[in-house]
């Protein structure tokens, strides 16, 4: 791997992501928010707890899906900007197998998870391991029964994708989908950190 | 507290999900989960900074939704009865109008949350003191969106 992650983090933390006159921050091809955790992760939690054991499978199908979709089109539009083409496109020798790399040095320059690629198949499968990620905060005390990383989830599968998948398609249609994540740890389940399988779908 | 940056593909799918939430109510979840969040910004906000006046919990209540690139919102009028609100621009209807097209019905119970949030804090009352309700849309082909606030 020829990314150095730690001038990734240094130079991405320092960009500054800000709204324009009329409250609307176009960035990356996509429109960004920024909101508290806290909004994202009581609607995950609420609603996983509240639909009842039949139905949990399926409401976290439902988020990790959400995630899934912001991370190819977010992802994509991360890999092709301006930021990416001057801090990490010099760094990269091997494709894809450094853009993942990149990709996820982003993830935890922009505060959604200190996470990086533990073991790389290319083309076949992934593990990504978290050291610290929002979705861990729904537990102040104990541990929690089940994983709840859903935004983990879903995004490393979707950087699996950009990178194996075939060309990028703005509809979803094609390209996306081709791999599935399983968090097989969690920080939130008492673990040291979040682990996560990515292999084709 | 945590900010964290997503794209308006993650807002509309958790929109649509809570819409398409046939588990248990959906739209009332998410206003209620984004009402907890920002009164609780908002009130501490005020407290610590030491911010009285209802015209300057207004205006930093305007800024912060701005700053969160959630659009341009506009108070037209507050009382501890309701009031009235407008949004010139809106990250979630722009998204959803991108990813989904134009519709009749209103989509954004994140902002119904954060108005009656706003309006709470604003007037020193707890979370669920007021309710909103959108009666006009950018999604559904309005030049601005309007929310109807009314006290509980």
């Amino acid at each position: 791997m020829s990314i150095n992650r730690k001038k990734v983090i240094e130079n991405l933390s320092k960009i500054d992501i800000g709204g324009n006159q009329e409250g609307l921050i176009p960035a990356f091809g996509v429109f960004v928010n920024q909101l508290p955790a806290v909004l994202w992760n009581s609607f995950a939690e609420r609603l996983t707890r509240q639909v009842g054991l039949d139905l949990t499978e399926a409401a976290e199908f439902l988020l990790v899906n959400a995630a899934h979709e912001c991370g190819y089109h977010t992802g994509y539009g991360i890999i092709t900007s301006e930021e990416w083409n001057a801090v990490i496109a010099p760094m990269v020798e091997q494709v894809p197998e450094d853009i993942l790399h990149g990709a996820f040095a982003v993830l935890t320059a922009w505060g959604w998870a200190k996470c990086e690629i533990a073991e790389l198949v290319p083309g076949e499968r992934m593990v990504v391991r978290a050291y610290d990620y929002y979705e861990a905060d729904i537990v102040s005390y104990g541990a929690a029964s089940k994983p709840a990383a859903y935004m983990l989830q879903g995004i490393s599968a979707a950087f699996m994708d950009l990178a194996y998948g075939g060309p990028y398609d703005v509809t979803g249609q094609k390209g996306m989908r081709t791999f599935r994540t399983v968090q097989t740890k969690g920080i939130e389940c008492g673990h040291e950190y979040g682990e996560f399988v990515v292999t084709k779908s | 507290m945590t900010h964290v940056l997503h794209c308006h593909h993650y807002l509309t799918l958790y929109t649509q999900l809570a819409e398409d939430c046939a588990f248990l109510d959906g739209k009332k979840l998410l206003r209620e989960v984004s009402e907890d969040a920002f009164f609780h910004i908002l009130s501490d906000y005020y407290r610590k900074q030491g911010i009285a006046t209802i015209a300057d919990r207004v205006l930093i209540g305007e800024q912060y939704y701005a700053f969160s690139g959630l659009g341009q919102l506009k108070v037209a009028c507050a009382g501890a009865g309701g009031g009235e609100v407008e949004l010139l621009t809106s990250h979630l209807d722009a998204g959803w109008i991108r990813k989904f097209g134009k519709r009749d019905q209103a989509v954004n119970y994140v902002t119904c949350g954060y108005v009656t949030a706003l309006f709470a804090a604003v007037f020193g009352l707890k979370p669920r003191s007021f309710s909103a309700n959108e009666v006009a849309s950018i999604v559904a082909g309005a030049e601005r969106s309007r929310f109807e606030v009314v006290a509980n």
